[in-house]
């Protein structure tokens, strides 16, 4: 049996690696996904975002081999998975889309444990298992355990969605616009909380958006595909927003580049100015965004703000450190 | 003799049977559409009288076709009466019911902006909303029509008009020659009859339906 | 063509689901029998209905219409569902149109018309009748069994792939759960046209309640003929209700 949570640590950086992965479907000229290669890093949170139709689902689902690939080679933890059991291999994927899917006759209890049920798991394990993870997603599990999907809001819904996903502790998530039919707000609670969640968890993510926003908040790199799955920029959300590879990024990214970038740099990063010895109105983190400082300095109408371990900054430091793209900081 | 010999022999009375089926049919299904269409119009207001007469009419779809005509002879003798009368029955409940969801499911938005203009609600019944419901009772009396075609056949049993007689006479005549031929002819008629319908109802929809409301 | 009215009696059972509930039909039901067994019991019968309606032969022609209903129901589920889930799988998309307007073909022949062609090119009996009310009811049972295994949300089922499971088991704990309380109308409209065309056996030598209908009209008895039609209704609204009960009974919680 293939079990890819047990594979030899370490043998690569790389916990997915796709190499000259294509898709073509039956009765297209073009091919959904052109030869495409791209390393995942273990533990990394990476967005793929791009224009409608330009892949990304395909790609995705092409990693659990939901979409088998025409040509490539998948591998998972430095093994090579295109031609093996695709059901065992998912067993270890955790998979969420947007639509949920839970199976509306099995409560939710069950709906969670059904991977772990299919390993194998005895049922004392799996109930303990099914109420640990209920309450890692916010939900109480002696009120939502025995409930019907039906009987949950589409939050909640895919609140277990994600536990679902999570029940066998794979290494490996992958999401297809998990949020994208959630209102706005419910939407940014759940990003704020799958982000917590991530820094616990530390699982290798792939996550497709077609929402610019959600994939500088949530990832740690991006890959941004054009028309016909090209790989148009693949880094940090910092650097594609500093340096946009080419036109195609930079007009799919938008306006107001800079203006992101502010929440994205941390206090911490910017060049100390030189101290003038005037008093600090404010003390910060390294770590808080600039964004977050500016705010916090608006609100208390301070002039200088004192980085605890660092420099003293003015408004007027951080707004021209943050628009500085040939900064080493920022490379 | 071969089975088209057979037809082709008998088609004088093939065809008076062929045409008796299909008056049969029209006026039970005539009848049935008159009652339907005036029970949904006076339980408009009344939803329990409403429920009730579908739950009913529904009901009485899962009698048994012989027996529903066997329950009318002692009332109407054998012939046309008992025959016509218990298909009037089978055909009121899809009639019914699907004139009560087209009524019910015309655009709320439309019956109030009609009210809006000043119509009275007799003006919005007969300009409104039986035309927007019109395709929806057609159709159900669509379904009522192949429904009955069928059940028609059984009415022979009990001296009733139409194709059902060649099925009956067929049977009876088992081991004689043509038996087989009578009711196959029989069974291949009301086939037609239905496919007929089916297509004549087909254009009646395109004709009367509101050239707004077509897809 | 007929399916229509299948699907028209299964909506229509579905709408007065509420009503099932209740205890109407079998007091209706009931109240039938008992009326009818008392008035034979009490009326002066001469020597032909008298002979006609026996203990005995009532309950002979009771026994034989209910096993006529349920052998061929059984039969039919025992064809149309497995053939329903073949037929709903991937690989038979090209075989679902013919199949499907081959049970509707099935259908659109009038119920006697298939009785009486059996009967005259293979003869009558217990097992022709059986033969005839399968190939009659066999549509809806069929017809509901893909329809409601393909209802189920593909999202449902590719989340289901997505963690693994295999075809076979997404089929038996994932779609066919889901596609019950469909495939359960299916059957209950068969088994209903089933109770009705059962009555037509007589006419082929497989006896049932239809045999005291028509001995009522050929030897122009009322009490014989009224016997028959009300005992029929009796066990067709039983019927209806047993199934409707059942019906909701294996409904899946969730859903
Ligand atoms: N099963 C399929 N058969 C044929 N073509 C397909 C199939 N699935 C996807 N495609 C095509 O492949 C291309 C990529 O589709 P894909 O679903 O991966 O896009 P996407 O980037 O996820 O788009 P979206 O943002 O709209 O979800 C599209 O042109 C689509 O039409
Ligand atoms: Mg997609």
């Amino acid at each position: 049996m293939l079990d890819i949570s047990n594979a030899p640590d370490g043998t690569t950086d790389a916990m997915i690696r796709l190499t000259g992965v294509t898709k073509h479907y039956e009765g297209s000229d073009a091919p959904a996904v052109a030869p495409l290669t791209m390393d995942i890093r273990r533990g990394e949170f990476v967005c793929l975002v791009g224009p409608s139709g330009c892949g990304k689902t395909t790609t995705l689902r092409m990693i659990n081999r939901l979409v088998e690939p025409t040509a490539g080679q998948i591998w998972i933890d430095g093994q090579d998975v295109t031609h093996s059991d695709p059901d065992q291999l998912r067993r270890h994927i955790g998979y969420v889309i947007q639509q949920v899917g839970l199976i509306p006759h099995m409560s939710i209890g069950q709906n969670v444990g059904i991977v772990p049920s299919m390993l194998g798991w005895d049922r004392k394990r799996i109930s303990a298992r099914v109420d640990e993870l209920l309450e890692l997603v916010g939900l109480d599990p002696s009120v939502y355990r025995s409930r019907y999907p039906k009987q949950l809001s589409g939050g909640q819904q895919q609140r277990v969605g994600v536990a679902r996903a999570l029940a066998a502790d794979p290494p490996v998530m992958l999401m297809d616009e998990p949020f994208g039919a959630i209102d706005p707000i419910t939407r940014e609670r759940l990003q704020a909380e799958f982000l917590q969640l991530q820094e616990r968890i530390r699982k290798t993510i792939v996550f497709v958006t077609h929402d610019v926003d959600e994939a500088l908040r949530l990832g740690d790199r991006i890959a941004i595909f054009a028309e016909g799955s090209r790989l148009a920029q693949f880094d940090t959300p910092l650097e594609i927003l500093t340096n946009p590879a080419d036109d195609f990024v930079r007009t799919f990214i938008g306006e107001g580049a800079a203006l992101r970038r502010l929440s994205l740099l941390r206090v911490g990063d910017l060049p100390a100015s030189v101290d003038s010895g005037e008093p600090v109105d404010l003390t910060v983190g390294a770590d808080e965004t600039v964004a977050g400082v500016l705010e916090k300095m608006l609100m208390a109408g301070a002039e200088r703000v004192h980085v605890a371990g660092g420099a003293t900054l003015t408004v007027q430091d951080m707004l021209l450190a943050t628009a500085l793209p040939k900064h080493p900081a920022l490379r | 003799m071969s089975f088209l010999d057979y037809v082709s022999e008998n088609s004088t009375r093939i065809s008076f049977l062929f045409l008796q089926h299909v008056q049969v049919v029209l006026i039970s299904v005539g009848l049935a559409t008159v009652v339907s269409i005036l029970l949904a119009m006076v339980t408009e207001r009344l939803p329990k009288t409403r429920k009730a007469a579908l739950s009913i009419t529904g009901t009485i779809l899962t009698i048994p076709s012989f027996a529903l005509f066997g329950l009318m002879i002692p009332l109407f003798g054998l012939g046309v009466a008992p025959t016509v009368l218990a298909l009037t029955v089978y055909a009121v409940f899809p009639i019914l019911r699907n004139a009560v969801t087209g009524l019910e499911t015309v655009d709320a938005s439309v019956v109030d902006a009609a009210r809006g203009m000043g119509m009275a609600s007799r003006q919005r019944l007969w300009r409104i909303r039986l035309p927007l419901a019109w395709p929806v009772i057609l159709n159900g009396i669509r379904v009522a029509t192949i429904m009955v075609v069928a059940i028609a056949a059984i009415g022979a049993a009990v001296r009733g008009p139409g194709l059902g007689e060649l099925i009956f006479r067929g049977l009876s005549r088992m081991g004689a020659a043509n038996a087989l031929n009578e009711a196959l002819a029989g069974v291949v008629a009301i086939v037609v009859v239905a496919a007929v319908m089916d297509v004549l109802f087909l254009i009646i929809g395109r004709v009367t339906t509101p050239r707004g409301l077509h897809a | 063509m007929s399916n229509t009215v299948t699907s028209l009696r299964t909506a229509g059972t579905a709408n007065r689901d509420k009503d099932r509930s209740g205890w109407v039909l079998p007091v209706i039901a009931a109240t039938l029998a008992v009326g009818t067994l008392g008035y034979i019991g009490t009326a002066s019968l001469d020597s032909i209905e008298a002979r006609a309606l026996t203990t005995d032969v009532l309950l002979e022609r009771l026994f034989e219409h209910v096993s006529l209903v349920v052998v061929s129901t059984v039969v039919v589920i025992a064809i149309g569902v497995p053939a329903g889930i073949l037929l709903s799988r991937p690989g038979a998309r090209y075989l679902r149109p013919p199949a499907l307007a081959l049970a509707n073909a099935g259908q659109a022949i009038p119920s006697i018309g298939i009785l009486v062609l059996l009967a005259l090119v293979y003869g009558v009996g217990f097992r022709m009748a059986v033969v005839a009310l399968v190939v009659y009811a066999l549509l809806p049972i069929l017809r509901n069994t893909i329809v409601g295994l393909q209802q189920v949300s593909p999202f449902v089922i590719d989340a289901a792939r997505g963690m693994g499971m295999s075809a076979r088991r997404i089929l038996f704990t994932v779609e066919l759960p889901l596609a019950v309380p469909v495939m359960l109308a299916g059957i209950r409209v068969s088994l209903i046209l089933n109770v009705g065309v059962a009555t037509l056996a007589t006419y082929t030598n497989a006896g049932g309640l239809g045999d005291l209908i028509e001995r009522g009209i050929v030897f122009n008895r009322m009490p014989i003929l009224m016997a028959g039609c009300l005992l029929t209704i009796a066990l067709a609204l039983i019927v209806d209700w047993l199934a409707g009960l059942t019906e909701r009974r294996l409904r899946p919680k969730g859903i």
